[in-house]
């Protein structure tokens, strides 16, 4: 089976006759059990592949000696983070449930600790999870750090600090990301997502410092569960890259549920004084708070693993330059997830590591397909987008756009009396009827989305969409029941919108 | 594909209307003769036209030509007070009004005077669903699922005080007006839309005469939506029970209810007041719950219910309630008598409205159960009479009869001979946990296409690891074993309904297996596991000995 594989991809390939007869001691080895590594591992383990992988010690917060199996998805993000947003969900609920008729004490206490501690308890669990889906599927783990020392050799730094050598026919390098710091003074007094799941006590006062979908979700955390919350960011908008329309109502949704937005405002310094640390914006302002989360972007972890080395091409941010199989300069090293930075998600490292398994050791090159991801956005209430975002649509559509826009007032809130739209779209192609881009903002986006993210990837048309009948009532019921156009965009001049 | 361009223009060659050429040109005067522009869906009946639409009847062939009902040319230059009379301004009632008013037509719709309860007397315009249905029942589930959410959220850190106590009369008093709200929404969509909203109750006279109180109105089309009504079945002391109507306008929360009845709003009703901490006694015929869904979905919905407080009692029929002298009621059953109850509640099924509306008389044929017998088009067997809804008893959904209303305004007034579309329609039952559903059920599949894969899921969702509580998640996908086509995806759970639609958007556009497969999932979500389904729990076949399944279980697949 592998060599079926091996042949497939590496034909004409001088080394390819050769190498039949080299013994490894592994036909795979991977560096880092996170989603990618772990999906990667196993799948190829049942194409009867013999598969090690490494992965360091378990930690929530992360660091060049520290991670886990599980990875960030399962340690320092996509899972603690939602159950932080299930927790700071209460509190807004809480507060619509009196309209209902609940009646409620004033104030309702929330015991971080305890959340906290339950999330650790949740990840430890399903840190065993993982250890066991490895076992299971025949893949052996090794608990160390992972250098590549050859094309074929990797080398793991054991806890007590012996070394040990595998060879591999082929590397595949799932190490991941890590948080950024922005270097300003006494950078080292704010903290990074990592602590931010991990903090011994809930602030009352946070600076949040970014744009992008950690900071929106932290703030969002952090004001649910009561703090006071500055967010603090470059663009006008929040959520760089995603639809304008759509970051205009998450900024307005954050605002109108208590968080104070600093658009085009940076950080310049911190100083740590009496009250908490004052964090000085780049508009003379000075904020006072109990944390400063430092949501600035992440890095490919490719720092010590001796990659240059063996002459492994990175990017200029250091991640792993790989192919459209995921085939790195070097032929037998690979690298999927995060560390490669194309989309970084946990699903797409999955498709990436199913593929690379598929092609290598299943005799079935298959590239991962980026077209049409979904993706969410779990600030409250949560954004959800697959497709072309408008501005993307103009860019790259063939005719003339059709925008179908809903707003409107989610019937709990008829009640509740909460003051928030739900807003939904849709980018359609005039000349071919293709739904082109389906973006949410409100409650259930995420859930919403991943059945329209299917009728997107067919490329189902509006027409399709229309035939469906409604389910009644729910919120969904809108995406296909969007009669008329909001209005029409020539694709590759200036949109005629309101915006 | 798109149905507006699937759809077949009426040519000179369509059948079924030469079928109706008896019926007598009706006689009556019109009583509104001010009225003229009775035309306007004649003309060239496409909408870049309707500047043209005046009195002057066009012999276009590809108009949908309601006047050759007349039986005879001569007497096409008939006038009417209205292209459109509705009787019944409900979902589909305002949904037709509404859109043969955006097509060019003069539209009437009458409808009886608001009241949450239902009556030969009592309506309201929104109809069943705004009134007395969709809406307010859905409201009253947002409301008894916070003490769901208070016990959840004690997972997640939150702690009180005192226990959260709910106040009946609040909700209800914020639900009425939140009623009152739509009902003058629906007016104004109404006014907007230039239809003129007669208050009363329409009889139908003749095939073009409608009487409102003692007013008659003559209408080229008549279209009857006037929905359907609870039933309680008549057995000693049935007068004691209420029916939903009635359960979602209480003066004051039940102690203890008894629900009769399995279907999707006994069980709603059971999850709304066991969430209210009402004591909750279900008692169903059967052995399940919700006869007619998938038989997996059956079993897990009764337990997810029963682990939350609701007591079932299976296979019992009542046969009677007793008032007692504390004023308590006991209802007795095949089974035996289950006493001390503040309320009784039948949920025992509707039927549909279609009496004393005259349509016998006038030779409208019905049903065995008392539905109007409509063609694929919704036309009765009276030419000019026509009707959409639940009083035509086909699928009762709003949004169905939204479909056909839509359908017929088109079919009518827009020269668009249009079928409503019953394949694959989506639809929900929001019990606790709720459930959303599109496409087959396993055991209709394996009726129609005999070998079939299903997937299934059956998972604690993350929220549930926190909260501690027993809630669990139920997924599956039916699928074609020859064609890989999903025929049919059921999921109960948290947020199922919300879920569900996006995928029938799928489902209806006849995708596979292996395009949900290639769809990438969205981290972390319930929805995902429907993306991510690798392996088959069981492969049914029918080829297998004897038509008997063979059934191959797997572990389901992990992370």
């Amino acid at each position: 089976m592998a060599s079926l594989g091996r042949k497939m991809l590496i034909d004409g390939e001088i080394e390819n006759s050769k190498e039949e007869d080299v013994h490894y001691d592994f036909d795979l080895f991977v560096i880092g059990a996170g989603s990618g590594g772990v999906r990667a591992a196993r799948f190829s383990a049942q194409n009867e592949a013999k598969v090690g992988i490494c992965e360091l010690p378990f930690h929530p917060i992360s660091s060049e000696v520290v991670g886990g199996v599980g990875g960030t998805c399962v340690i320092r993000g996509c899972v603690p983070k939602k159950i932080l947003v299930y927790g700071a969900s209460f509190g807004p609920e809480l507060e619509d449930a009196r309209n209902y008729g609940w009646e409620l004490n004033e104030i309702i206490d929330f015991n971080w600790k305890k959340l906290l501690h339950k999330k650790t308890e949740e990840i430890v669990r399903l840190n065993g999870i993982y250890k066991r889906l490895l076992s299971n599927a025949g893949v052996k783990l090794f608990e160390g750090e992972g250098k590549v020392v050859g094309p074929n050799e990797v080398e793991v730094t054991q806890l007590d600090g012996t070394k040990i050598s595998y060879s591999a026919k082929h590397i595949l390098i799932a190490t991941g990301s890590r948080a950024q710091r922005p270097a300003i003074p006494a950078q080292e007094l704010a903290i990074t997502s990592d602590e931010a799941l991990s903090l011994e006590e809930l602030p009352k006062r946070a600076v949040v410092l970014g744009g992008g979908y950690i900071a929106v979700e932290f703030a969002s955390i952090w004001r649910g569960m009561g703090a006071s919350v500055d967010l603090c960011f470059r663009k006008e908008l929040p959520l760089r890259g995603f639809d304008n329309e759509m970051r205009a109502v998450v900024a307005r949704n954050l605002e109108g549920r208590g968080i104070h937005m600093h658009p085009q405002t940076n950080l310049t310094e911190l100083v740590k004084t009496e009250e908490g640390i004052k964090a000085r914006t780049d508009h003379g302002e000075e904020l006072i708070a109990d944390v400063v989360l430092f949501a600035t972007g992440r890095a490919p972890n490719t720092k010590r693993l001796n990659l240059e080395a063996v002459g492994v091409e990175l990017d200029k941010i250091g991640a792993i330059k790989v192919d459209e199989y995921s085939r790195t300069n070097i032929p037998s090293i690979w690298a999927v997830g995060d560390v490669t930075n194309r989309v970084n998600l946990t699903p797409v490292a999955l498709m990436e590591g199913t593929c690379f398994a598929k092609t290598v050791f299943g005799g079935q090159p298959t590239k991962p397909d980026y077209n049409h991801i979904p993706c969410a956005v779990f600030c409250i209430p949560p954004l959800s987008v697959v497709g072309f975002s408008e501005e993307q649509a103009i860019e790259q559509a063939n005719s003339e756009l059709l925008v179908f826009t809903s707003s409107f007032n989610p019937m709990k809130n008829t009640i509740s009396g909460r003051q928030e739209k739900t807003i939904m779209k849709l980018v359609v192609e005039a000349e071919t009827d293709k739904v082109l881009g389906a973006s949410m903002c409100g409650p259930d986006a995420p859930e919403i989305m991943q059945g329209i993210a299917i009728a997107l990837k067919c490329g189902a048309t509006k027409a399709q969409f229309d035939s469906t009948v409604g389910i009644h009532p729910s919120a969904a019921e809108e995406f296909v029941t969007m009669r008329s156009v909001t209005r029409l965009v020539t694709a590759s001049g200036k949109p005629r919108t309101n915006l | 594909m798109a149905t507006s361009f699937g759809t077949p223009k009426l040519g000179t060659t369509f059948t079924y209307q030469t079928l109706f050429l008896c019926k007598r040109f009706p006689i009556f005067p019109s009583s509104l003769s001010r009225t003229l522009e009775v035309g306007g869906f004649l003309s060239n009946g496409r909408r870049s036209h309707s500047f043209s639409c005046g009195r002057r009847f066009t012999t276009s062939t590809t108009t949908v030509r309601a006047e050759s009902t007349n039986g005879a040319g001569s007497n096409a230059a008939r006038h009417y007070d209205f292209d459109l009379f509705t009787i019944g301004a409900g979902s589909g009632g305002v949904r037709a009004s509404r859109f043969a008013a955006n097509f060019g037509s003069s539209v009437a719709v009458c409808e009886l005077p608001f009241s949450t309860i239902s009556s030969d007397t009592t309506g309201g315009v929104g109809g069943t669903c705004v009134l007395r249905g969709c809406v307010p029942k859905k409201l009253l589930v947002y409301a008894s699922k916070y003490s769901h959410e208070f016990e959840e959220s004690c997972g997640f850190g939150w702690l009180y005080e005192t226990e959260p106590k709910h106040d009946w009369s609040t909700l209800i008093a914020n639900k009425n007006a939140e009623l009152q709200r739509l009902n003058g929404i629906y007016k104004n969509i109404l006014k907007n839309a230039g239809v003129q909203l007669i208050e009363g109750r329409g009889k139908v006279v003749d095939p073009h005469t409608v009487d409102v109180d003692g007013k008659l109105y003559s209408a080229k089309n008549i279209l009857i939506s006037v929905g359907g009504r609870p039933f309680i079945p008549d057995i000693p002391g049935s007068d004691y029970a209420i029916d939903s109507d009635a359960a979602l306008d209480l003066p004051s929360k039940p102690k203890k209810i008894a629900i009769v009845g399995g279907g999707y709003i006994a069980v709603e009703f059971a999850g709304i007041f066991n969430g209210l901490s009402t004591e909750v006694h279900v008692f169903i015929r059967q052995k399940k719950v919700l006869r007619g869904f998938d038989e997996e979905i059956r079993d897990f919905v009764g337990e997810q219910m029963a682990l939350r407080g609701i007591e079932f009692h299976t296979e019992e029929s009542p046969q009677a309630i007793a008032k007692s002298s504390d004023g308590t009621f006991s209802l007795k059953t095949s089974k035996g008598t289950v006493e001390g109850f503040s309320h009784v509640m039948f949920a025992t099924g509707r039927k549909p409205n279609a009496r004393n509306l005259g349509l016998e008389e006038v030779g409208v044929k019905m049903t065995k159960n008392g539905a109007i017998e409509v063609d694929e088009y919704s036309r009765s067997s009276v030419p000019s009479i026509w009707a959409v809804g639940d009083v035509t008893d086909r699928v009762n959904l709003t949004p169905v009869a939204l479909m056909e209303g839509g359908a017929l305004a088109k079919t009518l007034f827009a020269n668009e001979l249009t079928k409503p579309d019953y394949r694959a329609i989506p639809s929900a039952v929001f019990s606790q946990p709720p459930i959303g559903l599109v496409g087959l059920t396993e055991e209709q599949a394996i009726k129609e296409y005999g070998d079939v894969d299903i997937f299934t899921a059956n998972f604690r969702p993350l929220k549930a690891t926190l909260s501690g509580l027993p809630d669990r998640i139920f997924m599956k996908l039916i699928v074609n074993a020859k064609t890989d086509k999903v025929l049919g995806l059921h999921m109960c759970g948290d947020d199922a309904p919300e879920i569900v639609q996006g995928f029938a958007v799928a489902v209806k556009a006849g995708l596979t297996k292996a395009d949900f497969d290639a769809t990438v999932g969205i981290h972390p979500t319930s929805a995902e596991e429907l993306v991510t389904m690798r392996t088959p729990t069981r492969k049914l076949r029918s080829s297998a000995s004897e038509g008997k399944a063979d059934s191959d279980i797997k572990a389901t697949a992990g992370v």
